[in-house]
């Protein structure tokens, strides 16, 4: 390739982005086999945050605001987390002092809550329109299918104008036309032990599948376990963690029984 | 000082044109104590001799071609009040003076407000002319003091006293000082019949015989004591208006119109360099009644762009609520709340902060979903999990608890739900973490857990049946993490109960 060529096809690339109302810079994220180069991705994107079930909502909601630190900038202070009321009531509120124990200052995140989904919708996208907000974190627990294509598509291009993340945070095993640039599958996963004491439950684990989206390097298919750590996202090593996916996907295996067997010794 | 004595039963013809028509007197009556007695007679009935407590077949006898009905309350208060909103558009300041009659006597301060109307003298006859012209019985009177203007309006209707009104109410009965019926008959008993009787008198004494009411109503008449209006309607510190040729109906001209207000209002803030927090939107109706609608700032802002789309936030939830009736006439945008606010240079090599930004975004989105929407933890010095937080409107900042806790180091969890759900749990061993729970009707088993942290109950905050908590961290097969606690340690309670408090990530 002359060195020509690859400056047409930077300038041609940038064309299309803007045509297409998004960053250029999107398909350069590479994946280089660690966790901080997955995340964070671009700013200006929008992002689903799909986990199976309600119950998941803490990891959702973790993962989430994990991905969404790292874009917190003096000029950007704020990390905005939507709900409505009724699921706030049925899932919780973020707590501060939880925040801060997760490492988020919990001064930076605010809470915004809507009696009504178009109230809601009213208001993620006001909030996706300032260019102070870091990240809109949207919490859809109900009301799955008013949150369709059109809106999807008017999130895109608002996020791709201001340059803030928005995160919808959805819940359920089906999947609806939409317009987001990543979906993510996020699941809790049991976590490693602390030091010296291995009935204690660890850093938060994740199971994360880039279920849509391209990273260059990450295959889609790939299932990551991250830990959450004071720095942020860290993958598990494979070779430490070996068994544990094979467990995950064979759960009635003699493997796995043998495992819970082997707690009583460990437990001495 | 405007006095209304038929208002209820004026009131009552305007609103309906077949008593409007009528030939024949009109009286208001209820019960009361199983009695038919008379509570508002109008003019006519009045003249013939009719009069209120009266029993309603006496007035009938006396009267047979009597219209009566019975009389509202709750509508005509109603009614009243948006009468008296109604002048705002005289003064800004409109109080109701609920003494000694049935629905209020108007009270307006017309300080620095009577040179627009050409004169107090015009200003009355202005104020009077146009409620008489509406076909409501109305006396007024202006005087400095509150006690002198009522008691002008009521015995010598129309004249304006400027200065000491100690002359002018000498010869007005003991009635005009705002005293009940006892103490009235009472001052008359001894012969002292008009207010001038008790300039000279013994202080002491007549607060010993007649209460010290009477004393005090005395010095409030006299300008001596000051007393205070009640502003029905919010403080305005700076307002713009316009008045409409004829009356407008769309809600989009009324907001097009606030938005030119905004932008005068603008500019006369910053001539002055002052910034608001709370505007407020006055429209007047032609029927006499008045809307408001009210919005706050985050930070003192003179905005004309953001205030107008503060308004259009807010309009937008109120299209159902929204009745022009038979029009607007007039429209006054107001500002309170001020504080200085400097201009600010646009500096070429400043850090864009984006605070302002976020402020003006809190605005929008507090002034179409509520301001209980848009909330932020403020710490609190409590150690009780789910009082350690207070959510709080972010539009109304309070600065955190400087007595609050030090972070605990011990975990807390992303998710807090608002109560903390009770939950079965198997295999409780005492003073350890549970094996598993039941939680909305699903079984969890778990793996893991640590703890207890321990939580004893705030002894010096009243609460009932609060106990010592043992929080623990629980994990379970899939690795969803669950924040439980035991209320009650074994043997403080008989049968220590579990919950579910929050979600870890």
């Amino acid at each position: 390739m002359r060195p020509h060529d690859s400056t047409t096809i930077d300038r041609l690339r940038a064309q299309i982005a803007a045509l297409e109302k998004r960053p250029a810079l999107a398909e350069d994220a590479v994946f280089s086999g660690k966790a901080d180069d997955l995340l964070p991705v671009p700013a200006g994107m929008l992002h689903e945050v799909f986990t199976d079930e309600h119950r998941n909502s803490g990891a959702a909601l973790g993962f989430a605001l994990g991905a969404a630190r790292p874009l917190l900038k003096p000029e950007r202070p704020a990390i905005l987390v939507m709900q409505l009321s009724a699921d706030g009531r049925e899932m919780g509120v973020p707590y501060g002092p939880g925040l801060k124990s997760f490492g988020i200052d919990p001064g930076a995140v605010i809470l915004t809550r809507a009696e009504t989904v178009t109230e809601f919708l009213w208001a993620i996208e006001e909030a996706v329109a300032t260019t102070a907000v870091a990240a809109v974190i949207a919490d859809i627990a109900s009301h799955q299918h008013d949150i369709d294509f059109t809106v999807s598509r008017r999130l895109v291009l608002r996020a791709a104008a201001t340059g803030t993340s928005v995160f919808l945070t959805r819940y359920g095993t089906g999947r609806e036309a939409s317009a987001a640039k990543y979906r993510w599958k996020v699941l809790p996963t049991p976590s490693g032990s602390p030091p010296f004491d291995a009935r204690a439950p660890g850093p938060p684990r994740f199971a994360v599948t880039l279920e849509k989206g391209r990273i260059a390097g990450f295959s889609a298919d790939w299932s990551l376990l991250m830990d959450w750590t004071a720095d942020g996202f860290a993958l598990v090593e494979h070779s430490r963690e070996d068994s544990q996916p094979a467990h995950r996907a064979a759960p009635l295996s003699g493997a796995d029984s043998a495992a819970l067997g082997d707690r009583l010794p460990l437990a001495g | 000082m405007l006095i209304l004595p038929r208002w209820a039963t004026d009131c009552l013809s305007r609103a309906d044109p077949a008593l409007a028509a009528r030939k024949h007197p009109f009286v208001l009556w209820e019960k009361q104590k199983g009695a038919m007695r008379l509570a508002e007679v109008d003019l006519h009935a009045a003249s013939l001799g009719l009069f209120a407590q009266q029993n309603l077949s006496d007035a009938r006898a006396l009267v047979p071609e009597l219209e009566a009905r019975e009389i509202d309350r709750a509508y005509l208060e109603q009614v009243f009040a948006d009468f008296a909103d109604w002048h705002s558009n005289a003064s800004p300041i409109v109080s109701v003076l609920m003494h000694r009659s049935a629905y209020g006597d108007l009270c307006l301060d017309i300080t620095g407000v009577a040179h627009l109307f050409g004169g107090e003298a015009a200003m009355l006859e202005k104020l009077t002319g146009r409620l008489r012209a509406l076909g409501y019985t109305v006396n007024g009177a202006i005087a400095g003091s509150i006690g002198a203007a009522w008691a002008l309006a009521r015995y010598a209707p129309g004249s304006i006293v400027e200065g000491e009104p100690d002359e002018a109410l000498a010869p007005l009965p003991v009635a005009g000082l705002r005293l009940d019926a006892d103490q009235v008959s009472g001052l008359e008993q001894m012969g002292l019949k008009t207010i001038g009787a008790l300039y000279g008198r013994d202080r002491r004494a007549l607060g010993a015989r007649f209460g010290k009411l009477l004393v005090m109503r005395l010095d409030e008449a006299l300008g001596q004591l000051e007393e205070r209006l009640v502003p029905r309607l919010p403080e305005i510190e700076r307002h713009a208006e316009r008045r409409f040729a004829e009356p407008i109906g769309l809600i989009d001209d009324v907001l097009m119109t606030a938005n030119d207000l905004a932008v005068r209002l603008a500019q006369q803030l910053e001539g002055e360099a002052l910034g608001a927090q709370a505007f407020h939107l006055f429209l007047y109706r032609v029927d006499h009644k008045v809307m408001s609608l009210s919005v706050n700032a985050a930070r003192a802002t003179r905005d004309a762009g953001h205030i107008g789309r503060l308004f259009a936030n807010r309009v937008e939830r109120l299209v159902g609520e929204y009745d022009p009736g038979f029009g607007i006439d007039m429209i006054r945008l107001a500002a309170s709340s001020l504080s200085p606010l400097a201009s600010t240079q646009v500096g070429a090599f400043d850090a864009h902060d984006g605070n302002g930004d976020l402020d003006r975004l809190y605005d929008r989105v507090a002034s179409r979903l509520g301001p209980l929407s848009v909330l932020r933890s403020r710490f609190v010095n409590s150690h009780i999990p789910e009082r350690a937080v207070k959510l709080e409107p972010v539009i109304a900042r309070m600065p955190d608890d400087p007595h609050a806790h030090a972070p605990v180091s011990a975990p807390r969890p992303i998710r807090l739900l608002p109560a903390p759900e009770p939950i079965e749990v198997s295999a409780e061993v005492p003073d350890g973490p549970p094996a598993g729970m039941t939680w909305r009707r699903v079984t969890y088993r778990f793996d893991k857990a640590s703890g207890p942290e321990r939580i004893a109950v705030e002894w010096w905050t009243p609460a009932e049946g609060e106990l010592t908590r043992d929080y623990y961290v629980a994990e379970d097969r899939d690795g969803r993490r669950y924040w439980i606690f035991r209320s009650g340690l074994y043997g403080e309670a008989a049968h220590p109960r579990w919950y579910l408090h929050g979600f870890f990530a």
